[in-house]
């Protein structure tokens, strides 16, 4: 997985201002994809734009982005208009406020991003405002405009690099009072030294096997073996022969069902 | 509980050999982004989406659309995802924890959305007992359950009064932050340069809520539309200087010095008389070349 950088601007404390690159931290690039299909074809549906009055397939050159002024009527912008909103949070992420690390609530944080220098140019600038933060146990809090909208954005010194969140917006968070009110606030004394004992035997070090995904790895699994099937047929016939799906599909949802099966009783008894 | 919301999901938190009813809340929605229209430039008309056979190009109705995934080039196996997610059993509805993870180990980049856990009248004694010990042992919960019809990892932690469960995202959608810097080069800063962005960030400390943040961009947005539709010119974006490896250490001394300057001017005169020219030496430098950057700051301190 090549990191795709879906944003270039810079980043800026004070007078220090540093080429950086940022590209997301999630992926869904691994993901098993399914597409759609025509059942009678089995070939590929695609998406196609057509004018609405003229009912005439749209070229992509003249697809474009349209902010309604009125009843259909339209102020076209391009990507290059977009970029001139007038706001330096397009391209700038300038820091302005530094908040003690682990201030900022769980619930905020939207969508982790790896910010790095984009070339050699910033390498020490951008090397000075990580090791100052880290040093001084801070997070950097700054905006910058993601998707259309301007969010709060946390800058967060880790490894060699920097991870920025995008913030939730404060109406995106529900009021907590409203789901824990009826909670109790303290716990039965007597109680509490047997969880955490409890919790002492069950204590592990943290693994990414701990997020595994049972169902894609079935999957995967089956698409392996139906490539295998295939190869020698493929080579004599060529490609229309494909495998009856039907029997296929049946063999996938047992072996799918199999495999959820397997995990729930294979944990509870770990 | 939590009287008048819609729980997403409601079953049990097991953890040894206890159990207790409970229910996840969504704990945050998303709100509208603006959106755009698609238009025909050619036409100046919207446009509709419609789905087409990829090699003959003819219309494909909603019923005629089925799903499924690719083997090799051009040869796909027919499956719906609504047939995968109902095979995928209801599960006993029990968020059993698997593990205790120290708080220090907690992965963030993983985190998908939240939810608030909450008790069921039965279950609230076992639910308090629970949120004391995580939060007293400093440890978060892994637990484990199929939930929304796949099979998902929560990370459930204490949150006032209650329990927030986050979402996980799968070990294949995320890449680790080590993989992610490991070809940045090894620098380390020490030294005047690190004591100088030492004081600059202390003279930007504070606290931050991050839900008193305000969205500028739709005004912003509606500005530019207003603009073009005047047939102004838009804005050029202004040009960014970037600190050049030879100007770090002087825009870092400057921008040491500018906040100083602002915050106790007095003080600084008399005590740091040498420092000063110092600084002025260093700055010019950085200053002709950041101009456009300095003008703010500089207004501030003269």
């Amino acid at each position: 997985m090549a990191p795709k950088y879906y944003w270039k601007g810079y980043l800026k404390l004070s007078l220090v201002t540093c080429p950086v690159a940022m590209a997301p931290a999630t992926s869904e690039s691994e993901k098993v994809r399914f597409h759609t299909l025509n059942r009678e074809t089995g070939n590929r549906v695609v998406s196609q734009y057509v004018d609405s009055v003229t009912g005439k397939p749209v070229k992509d050159e003249n697809e474009a982005k349209g902010y309604a002024r009125g009843e259909n009527d339209y102020v076209i912008l391009t990507d290059d208009d977009l970029d001139r909103v007038a706001l330096d949070t397009v391209k700038t992420i300038d820091i302005q406020k530094f908040a003690p690390a682990e201030s900022i609530e769980w619930v905020y944080l939207e969508k982790p991003h790896y910010l790095m220098p984009d070339n050699a140019v910033g390498n020490e600038a951008f090397a000075v405002i990580r090791d100052a933060m880290k040093a001084d146990k801070v997070v950097g809090i700054s905006k910058l405009v993601i998707g259309r909208r301007e969010k709060a954005v946390v800058l967060e010194p880790r490894d060699e690099g920097i991870v920025l969140w995008s913030l939730r917006f404060g109406d995106e968070v529900r009021p907590e009072e409203a789901y824990f009110e009826d909670i109790e606030e303290e716990a039965d004394p007597d109680l509490v030294p047997l969880v955490q004992k409890l919790i002492k035997q069950k204590t592990k070090r943290w693994s990414p096997d701990m997020v595994s995904d049972p169902i894609q790895e079935s999957l995967l699994a089956l698409i392996e073996e139906k490539k295998k099937a295939l190869r020698p047929k493929k080579s004599v016939k060529g490609k229309k022969d494909v495998a009856a799906p039907e029997s296929n599909v049946v063999n996938i949802m047992d072996a799918l069902r199999k495999s959820v099966a397997d995990e729930l009783k294979h944990r509870r008894a770990g | 509980m939590a009287s008048g919301q819609r729980a997403q999901w409601k079953g049990f938190l097991k953890f040894g050999e206890v159990s207790c009813g409970v229910a996840l809340y969504t704990a945050a929605s998303t709100s509208d982004r603006i959106t755009f229209n698609t238009i025909n430039k050619a036409t100046g008309n919207r446009v509709n989406r419609v789905f087409v056979d990829g090699e003959t190009e003819e219309l494909v109705p909603k019923e005629q659309q089925t799903k499924g995934f690719e083997i090799e080039n051009g040869q796909y196996i027919v499956i719906d995802p609504e047939e995968v997610a109902s095979a995928i059993p209801e599960s006993n509805k029990t968020l059993e924890i698997e593990a205790f993870i120290p708080c220090t180990d907690v992965e963030d980049v993983y985190f998908d959305k939240p939810y608030y856990l909450t008790p069921d009248k039965m279950g609230g004694d076992a639910f308090v007992a629970l949120r004391d010990g995580m939060r007293k042992s400093k440890v978060a919960a892994i637990a484990r359950t199929v939930l929304f019809r796949r099979m998902r990892t929560v990370l459930i932690r204490p949150h006032g009064k209650g329990l927030i469960a986050t979402t996980l995202n799968y070990d294949y959608e995320v890449r680790s932050s080590k993989k992610a810097f490991e070809e940045m080069p090894k620098l380390k800063i020490e030294g005047e340069m690190l004591d100088l962005a030492k004081h600059i960030i202390g003279t930007k400390k504070g606290d931050f809520d991050p839900a008193t943040f305000d969205d500028r961009y739709e005004a912003a947005l509606a500005d530019l539309v207003k603009a073009k539709m005047e047939g102004r010119s838009l804005p050029k974006p202004k040009k960014v200087e970037v600190s050049k490896p030879n100007d770090l250490l002087a825009a870092l001394r400057e921008s040491a010095g500018l906040m100083k300057t602002a915050e106790s001017k007095p003080k600084r005169t008399a005590a740091n008389a040498n420092s000063g020219t110092g600084r002025q030496r260093a700055a010019s430098g950085a200053a002709g070349k950041a101009a456009s950057l300095t003008a703010a700051p500089q207004r501030k301190a003269g």
